[in-house]
């Protein structure tokens, strides 16, 4: 019953990807430390935030209710982190049933968001030993194309900034929760923004792959897991698999993720901006990206990227030839630089025009 | 008739979009005004022992809500869409296997129930599943003053007297199911029937242009 309806990888996939990362390839053409496209919307109610990474499809929706405290925290509300592995995201997911991916995906966000104190839990209380909201965020898994984490960390930290609490006030003994429509509804302090980021790793940690797809982590040895947020804190290590990794990998993996990390959080606070505008100029545009998107093509990606793969192939070959481990890349008169195949965080740079313009005059 | 003159009979806008998802073999989004669903279509795939039959497919049906876990209403729903897919599928076709219909909601501002089951042909369709019809639903309300209102929202039905649910065939343009609330009279149901048989012609039209178009973009 284990395998039942799972995608199995093969031999010869197993093989042939690992093959292309001799090569320096991977089957979408990305760089090892490339991300995929990432695409974030909200929905018409408070909290809820549908997030797209690559193919990966997350849909998170944040409640609400006025509960009794938890005996050992008496003035700090409850967040509770669901993760959902919904049916529609993979035909062996099985709604309702813990499996093994939803435990270790709830609990690696919980650590991430929850234990890292990010959401200011005092100001969800009430009234102390009494009354205290409690949050709950249920993360749908509508499309399982790899890297769930990454998605769902993201729609988790979206939809917490997005939602808004109904107002209360107290009168004596009695508690008033006044409706969106009778009083403006309250923001949620979150004092950091903690985002997971996942590495996939192959050939004892020597290989290093950012936001694996579904097939890559099927065939990598091991992921390391790093909850950063855009103050470069470090909130969550997770290291799953059977690999070996020196600590000099890891740190320079953590650096690059406290990189990718700030961008992903500015990126979130930018759509949360540009929603925030909209409903003020009072049109609520839900789900913007389905209406307005370009149908996808359902020509097969693989397919595609096998027959440029060739292509690129015999030119990384013949630039091969030049210089074992990088490109030449001609400045001006006399004089080249050597780009690393691989850099760190930064995105691949390129010599500026301005001082090609330099370099002929003089 | 005199009731045709108090009849809102316009719909919500419609918006569609097929084939988004990569993981399962058909998938649709429709928004219906600003109520939207996903529905995604395994099919026909591995079917689990305990659900086994020998002459025709086994049909499940899951029903998402957005938040929380599945309750009365949502079982509802789901036994619904349920009893009107089985209803249109060929399973006879595929013995020993299994279709799966995942229903997700994404937005529920009134008139899900309809808006799912269209999402639920198209998504059958866009999986390219055998069926013996096509099937499309309309919804309309009755307010206390005996006015007749299309495919209402959730502001309306609040106050409604009673609301409509019809699914129609594409073959004889019969009803299929029906599932209302609320008190009506007998002329009620039949002049809300005739309102719904309307609208569903409209869908199947909708039906047609969509996966004209589909097939245009592939191409």
């Amino acid at each position: 019953m284990a395998k039942f309806r799972e995608n199995l990888i093969t031999n010869c996939e197993k093989k042939f990807i690992i093959k292309n990362l001799e090569d320096h390839t991977r089957l979408d053409g990305r760089a090892f430390d490339e991300f995929r496209e990432l695409s974030i919307d909200f929905g018409r109610d408070w909290g809820c935030c549908y997030v797209s990474l690559g193919k990966t499809r997350v849909l998170a929706q944040v409640s609400c209710e006025i509960q009794r405290p938890k005996s050992s925290r008496l003035s700090e509300g409850i967040l509770s982190i669901n993760v959902e592995l919904n049916p529609l995201g993979a035909s062996h997911f099985e709604s309702g049933r813990n499996s093994e991916l939803q435990v270790v995906m709830n609990r690696i966000l919980e650590k991430c968001v929850k234990d890292s104190r990010a959401v200011d839990m005092e100001s969800l209380c009430i009234k102390i030993n009494e009354k205290v909201w409690a949050f709950r965020v249920d993360i749908n898994i509508l499309n399982h194309e790899g890297n769930l984490l990454d998605c769902a960390s993201i729609a988790l930290l979206a939809a917490l900034a997005h939602f808004r609490r109904p107002d209360v006030s107290c009168d004596g003994e009695e508690t008033i929760v006044h409706s969106y429509a009778e009083r403006d509804a309250i923001r949620t302090v979150i004092h950091h923004y903690p985002v997971c980021i996942t590495y996939a790793l192959f050939k004892e940690g020597t290989v290093v792959l950012a936001d694996p797809t579904l097939l890559e982590e099927g065939v990598a040895d091991a992921s390391l897991i790093l909850g950063i947020n855009s103050y470069k804190e470090v909130c969550t290590l997770h290291l799953g698999g059977k690999a070996l990794m020196d600590p000099e990998n890891i740190l320079k993996c953590t650096s690059k993720a406290a990189h990718r990390a700030s961008l992903l959080v500015t990126e979130i606070k930018t759509v949360l901006k540009q929603d925030d505008e909209r409903r003020v100029q009072g049109q609520i545009n839900s789900f913007q990206s389905f209406k307005h998107a370009q149908g996808t093509k359902s020509l097969d990606t693989l397919t595609k990227y096998l027959d440029q793969w060739s292509v690129q192939k015999r030119k990384r070959d013949s630039k091969r030839k030049n210089t074992e481990n990088g490109t030449v890349q001609p400045l001006g008169k006399g004089s080249a630089v050597l780009l690393p195949v691989e850099d760190d965080g930064a995105k691949s740079w390129k010599p500026s025009s301005d001082e090609n313009e330099s370099d002929s005059c003089s | 008739m005199e009731v045709e003159s108090n009849v809102n009979l316009s719909m919500r806008e419609v918006n569609c979009k097929l084939g988004m998802f990569t993981r399962p073999d058909g998938s649709v989004f429709i928004s219906q005004g600003e109520t939207a669903v996903i529905v995604g279509i395994y099919g026909p795939i591995e079917v689990k022992p305990h659900k086994i039959l020998i002459n025709k497919a086994s049909v499940e049906t899951h029903y998402c809500p957005k938040s929380g876990m599945p309750g009365i209403a949502d079982k509802l729903c789901e036994s619904i869409l349920h009893n009107v897919c089985e209803a249109a599928l060929a399973s006879a076709l595929y013995p020993r296997s299994s279709i799966v219909i995942i229903i997700q909601e994404m937005q529920n501002c009134g008139g899900i129930i309809p808006c799912a089951i269209n999402a639920c042909c198209l998504a059958l369709l866009n999986a390219g599943t055998d069926m013996k019809f096509l099937f499309a639903s309309a919804s309309c309300g009755l307010d206390d003053e005996g006015n007749f209102h299309l495919d209402p929202d959730d502001l309306f039905l609040e106050t409604a007297a009673a609301s409509f649910i019809f699914v129609f065939d594409s073959i004889g343009k019969g009803l299929i199911a029906s599932h209302t609330s609320g008190s009506f009279n007998l002329a009620q149901y039949q002049s809300a029937l005739e309102l719904c048989k309307k609208a569903a012609e409209g869908i199947f039209d909708f039906y047609k242009s969509t996966i004209k178009k589909d097939l245009k973009d592939k191409i």
